[in-house]
Order: C-alpha cells, then sequence, then structure tokens
C-alpha cells in the first residue's frame, strides 16, 4: 500500500514540480505571478493531443509542438499584454487572469468543451517496484522531471544566460549597468517558464481527461507549492513538491480523497504562520 | 512613464486631495446631488417595476452592491487585490443555510453565524498572508477562495456536495416573511443602507485615516506609530464579514445554494465591478455591479464564451488606460468643469 501511494505521489509530484518550476522562474525574475499559465498548460495538453490523434505522429513530436506553442503563448503574453501594463505600473496579476479568461473561452469555442482523452504511449505495459505497479509512461514522466530540474538549475547557474537570469531578479538596475538587456532576459524566462508548463500539460494529457479549463487546478496547486517553498526559490519548490505532492497522495490513500485538497490549505495556512516568507523564501523588503 | 492624462486620473482619484474652495465647493454639491439621486432611485425605483425579471435582476444587483462595497474595503482602502471574496460569500451562505435548515435557527440568527464564520476566516486567513509584501496577500485569496469551494464540493456529508442545497426556508423576521421579490429587494436594500454606513463610520475614524496612511506609504505610517497589520487585518475581517453577510442573503433569496455560486469567476467578478465602478469611491461599488450584472445576465441569453472574452479584453483595457475606473472619468470630467 505505502508504495503504491509513494510511487503515485510522484507521479503526480512531478507535473506539479514542471508547473511550479515555470511559474517560481517568471515569479522571481519578473515578479509576476502568471496565472495565464494555466492557459499554457491546456494549451499544452491540446496540441498534444491534436498531434498524436489528428497528425497521428508520435508522442515525443507531440511533446515538441506543445512546448513551441507554449513559448509562443507565452512569449506573445509578454510581449504583448504584460510589458505594455508594467510600463504604465498597473497590476500585472490582473492583466494575467484577463488573458487566461480570453485563452480559456477562445479554447472552448475552438476545441469544443468536451473532455478529450487518448491513450497514453508505451500501451498498457506496467513495472513492478517493489509492492506498487507503476505504468511505463508514468515512469517516463517522472524520469523527464528528474531530468529537468538539474538541467534546469545548471542552466540557471552555469550559463552566461542563466546568470544574466538571475542577476536580474537580484537586482534590475545593478543588472541594467552591467549591460543586462532587461528585453532579451524577460523573454527568455517566459520562454523557458512556459515550456516547462506547456511540457507539464503534454505529459499530464494522456492520463487525465481535460476540457479548455484543466489547467487551473494545476496552477493553485503550483502557486501553493511556490508559496509553501518560498518565491523564487528552486529549492523551495522541490521541498514544496515533496510535502503537497506526497501529503496529498498519502492522505487520500489512507483516509479520503475528499480531505486531500484540506491537506494542501491548512499546510498552507500553516506554513504562512510559521515561516511565513516561506520555507526557503528570501525576506521581501 | 505615464502619460499627463493618467496622472491626472491619478490626482484626481487622491481623496483627501487639497482642493481650492470653488472646486471643493462644486465637487461636493455634485457629489450630494448624486448621492441623493442614486438614493431616490434606489428607493422609490423599483416599485415601478412590474416585470418579476426584473426585479430579480434588482435583488441580485443588490446583493453583488454589497459584495463589492466590502471588496472596496481592501481594494479601495487598502490598496490591495483580493480575489477570493465569493469563497468567503459561500462560507456564509452555507452556514447560514445549514443553521437555519438542521439546528432550528431563525433568519437573522443564521446570517449573524455566517458572517462570524466569514469574519473567522478572514482573521484566520488575513492574520499570516498580509504580514507579506508583494504577490504573496492576492495569491493567497485567490488559492484560500479555490480551496474553499473545493472544499464546498468535496465535504459531501456536509455540504451535499456538486448536487448543492436545495430547500432553503426564506428570511423571516418578526412574523413577516419576504417571500416576493420586491420585500426582498427591501431587505437587501436595508443591508446596503448598513454596509455603507459602516464603511462611512470606518472611513471618518481613526481607524480610516490610518488606512490611508498605510494604503499611501506603509512604512511612514508605521514610523509614526500607527500599526498597521492590526488595522489591515480588522479591514479585511470587515471585509470578509460583508462578504459572508452577502452570502447569506443570496441563499435564502435563491433558496438553493451549491459550488458552482461561489467559483472563482465570481470572486473574479466581483474585483472587475470593483474596479470598472471606480475603488475606493462611494458610488463607484454600485456602479460596477449594476452594470457588470447588467451585462452579464444580457450575456446568459446568448453563447456565454464571447462575452467572457470581451469581459478579459475590457478587464485589461481597463487596467492599462482607465485604471480610477468610471468614477475616476467622472471626477475628471468634473474637475475640468470646475477649473
Amino acid at each position: 500500500m505505502l508504495t503504491q501511494v509513494l510511487l503515485n505521489g510522484l507521479f503526480a509530484a512531478s507535473l506539479y514540480c514542471l508547473v511550479a518550476l515555470g511559474l517560481t522562474l517568471i515569479l522571481g525574475v519578473m515578479d509576476i505571478a502568471d496565472f495565464a499559465q494555466g492557459a499554457t498548460y491546456m494549451l499544452g495538453a491540446f496540441v498534444a493531443f491534436l498531434t498524436v490523434t489528428e497528425l497521428g505522429f508520435g508522442f515525443h513530436w507531440a511533446l515538441l509542438l506543445a512546448i513551441l506553442a507554449a513559448i509562443a503563448l507565452g512569449v506573445a503574453n509578454n510581449h504583448f499584454i504584460y510589458q505594455p501594463v508594467m510600463r504604465r505600473s498597473a497590476s500585472t496579476l490582473i492583466a494575467a487572469l484577463g488573458v487566461l479568461l480570453i485563452v480559456q473561452n477562445v479554447a472552448v469555442m475552438v476545441f469544443g468543451s468536451d473532455f478529450q482523452t487518448y491513450s497514453p504511449p508505451f500501451g498498457t505495459n506496467v513495472v513492478e517496484i517493489g509492492a506498487g505497479v507503476i505504468p511505463v509512461y508514468k515512469l517516463t514522466v517522472i524520469g523527464i522531471a528528474v531530468a529537468a530540474v538539474p538541467l534546469v538549475w545548471a542552466f540557471l547557474s552555469k550559463t552566461a544566460t542563466g546568470k544574466a537570469i538571475r542577476a536580474m531578479s537580484q537586482n534590475k538596475e545593478g543588472a541594467a549597468i552591467v549591460g543586462i538587456g532587461a528585453r532579451e532576459v524577460s523573454l527568455i524566462t517566459f520562454a523557458l517558464g512556459s515550456a516547462l508548463v506547456g511540457l507539464a500539460g503534454a505529459l499530464a494529457s494522456p492520463v487525465y481527461a481535460f476540457d479548455a479549463f484543466f489547467g487551473a487546478d494545476a496552477i493553485v496547486k503550483a502557486f501553493t507549492i511556490v508559496i509553501v517553498g518560498g518565491m523564487g526559490s528552486i529549492a523551495g519548490v522541490l521541498v514544496g513538491v515533496a510535502i503537497i505532492g506526497f501529503g496529498e497522495n498519502l492522505v487520500s490513500g489512507y483516509i479520503s480523497t475528499e480531505y486531500s485538497t484540506l491537506v494542501t490549505f491548512v499546510l498552507l495556512i500553516a506554513v504562512l504562520f510559521l515561516r511565513p516568507h516561506g520555507l526557503f523564501g528570501k525576506r521581501y523588503a | 512613464m505615464s502619460t499627463p492624462h493618467l496622472q491626472v486620473a491619478k490626482h484626481a482619484s487622491a481623496t483627501s486631495r487639497p482642493a481650492e474652495p470653488e472646486v471643493r465647493a462644486a465637487t461636493g454639491h455634485v457629489k450630494r446631488a448624486a448621492v441623493v439621486f442614486a438614493l431616490l432611485v434606489a428607493v422609490a425605483g423599483p416599485l415601478f417595476v412590474e416585470s418579476t425579471l426584473i426585479q430579480h435582476f434588482l435583488v441580485l444587483i443588490g446583493i453583488n452592491v454589497i459584495l463589492v462595497l466590502s471588496l472596496d474595503l481592501v481594494v479601495g482602502m487598502l490598496g490591495l487585490s483580493a480575489l477570493g471574496h465569493a469563497g468567503f460569500m459561500g462560507i456564509g451562505a452555507y452556514t447560514s443555510a445549514l443553521l437555519v435548515m438542521n439546528q432550528g435557527f431563525s433568519f437573522l440568527g443564521g446570517l449573524a453565524a455566517g458572517t462570524a464564520m466569514a469574519t473567522f476566516f478572514g482573521v484566520l486567513i488575513g492574520y499570516p498572508s498580509l504580514r507579506l509584501g508583494g504577490h504573496f496577500f492576492v495569491v493567497v485569496t485567490f488559492i484560500v477562495g479555490i480551496v474553499f469551494n473545493l472544499l464546498f464540493t468535496n465535504l459531501v456529508e456536509i455540504t451535499k456536495g456538486p448536487m448543492g442545497l436545495p430547500g432553503i426556508p426564506a428570511p423571516e423576521i418578526g412574523g413577516y416573511v419576504f417571500q416576493d421579490k420586491l420585500s426582498y429587494y427591501y431587505l437587501v436594500l436595508a443591508f446596503i443602507l448598513l454596509v455603507l454606513f459602516i464603511k462611512w463610520r470606518v472611513h471618518v475614524s481613526r481607524m480610516g485615516r490610518a488606512l490611508t496612511a498605510i494604503r499611501e506609504e506603509e512604512d511612514l505610517a508605521r514610523a509614526v506609530g500607527i500599526r498597521s497589520h492590526r488595522y489591515k487585518v480588522t479591514a479585511f475581517a470587515l471585509s470578509t464579514a460583508g462578504a459572508g453577510m452577502a452570502g447569506a442573503l443570496y441563499a435564502h433569496y435563491l433558496r438553493f445554494i451549491g459550488p458552482a455560486s461561489f467559483d472563482f469567476l465570481h470572486s473574479f467578478d466581483l474585483f472587475v465591478m470593483n474596479l470598472l465602478g471606480g475603488k475606493g469611491t462611494l458610488l463607484g461599488p454600485i456602479i460596477g455591479p449594476a452594470l457588470l450584472t447588467a451585462i452579464d445576465q444580457a450575456s446568459q441569453l446568448f453563447r456565454p464564451e464571447p462575452a467572457r472574452i470581451l469581459f478579459g479584453v475590457c478587464l485589461i483595457l481597463i487596467i492599462i488606460y482607465m485604471p480610477s475606473g468610471i468614477m475616476g472619468l467622472v471626477r475628471l470630467l468634473d474637475r475640468r468643469k470646475a477649473l
């Protein structure tokens, strides 16, 4: 029982982890709580679904196209909505919610309001791990997430571009003085963040039935993880994912699914009381 | 960065702006006339409305007015965004409905309990999250609103889940049952006046001045000895209390509640109503709900998606080009005329 619960938890946590990484990146660098990423998640799912079912391509192509679509949406959002909004020092959060509303309802009109499902790649093959069983597909998703985290971390800490992004998140004016372009950094940040969220949506699509409002739940969970872990911190994301992803699955495995969201809520409030800036967050002025 | 046009609009929105006496007299005059006119329309207008459908809209607008007036305590007076008020409304609605139906509470008893429950959760959430800067507070209210909705859906033993709670009795006060729509409208109107009175008392009190100071420059306010966190939590608690009260009124009016009435979209609508009408103004929280409820009800006759898309586009245009809402425009025109 415990092994099975942990395996399920690991799969859920992998998806949350990708989304939370994307969100924390955009939040840390751009200072935007980008709820519109819910639409990116949904778009990733639909693009992957249509690539497989309509075009008949393999799933790896589906993932690639989903990521490209996600990047296009995220970058366009940044360029056409957030940048003008920030120039007028209006609230990007409200703009983000407006974008979410627009994209979701356009999706209802384009894709219809039915729930979509399709069978995951690798068929119904399963792997036995100890006393638990996990489909090969879910194991692959876990593998992708496990690979993505160190890649993102290495990009941010080792490459010049990554260092520029971190410099921008620490001190905008300082970064500008040493010649880091705000426009390029915002472009790369949005591309990377949206790619991660779109990838997560595409990976989730064969497992869950989805419609135009698919991303909302994932985004809410991911933001909870970001707050619990501490805004803008990768280590915080990992710890937050572990607590929320596994906590929920332990509760739904041993007590009841109905109370698993209650766990999220109680954890969020408890962390806010005990460590208001999150477990790994830096203090905001 | 912003254009001169916008700067004027921003300036006009500051309530404590010292103005030349003639200008102030002119605006005061217009303002008083507008308030008296609005009150007259609100009291006498519905008597001439025959259609029960329009009476129904008026009740719904009234309930949204209470919600937006309450929300404006946070958005207008504190200058923060809050996106979970539909959740607090749901808490008031479920608490009141369940107590009246199962525990034999009277309507006013249920309403008071619903209000108290929403206040309790307001303090529980406001206390930790209002200490944080940046996006924390608004993201937390957003998440909390969604989690409340999940609880309404998932705690099936208590709330009957997605099926909803049917058969909530109509309110009864001192033997009089508010059965028809017109009488309910006046009940709601009485509560609107109560909320307006409380808001006015807050505004002219020490607390109102403290909130203005906190909104304009929190560090400075703390430096002169204003206990900003305590005032912020109080304002948020008052705001969630209003939302809970509106929820109870809503439950006993529709006689049926389900989780869908208190979802994130409703929180969002309330916030847009507040922005559209004009935050931090007296009439803004009345104009916004009236306008948007009418548009929303009209759009129900067609497909809802195009209306929602339009809604999103308008929202983005409002925050870019009209940050102080309709009342901001009115003030701008008024000021130009006076000068």
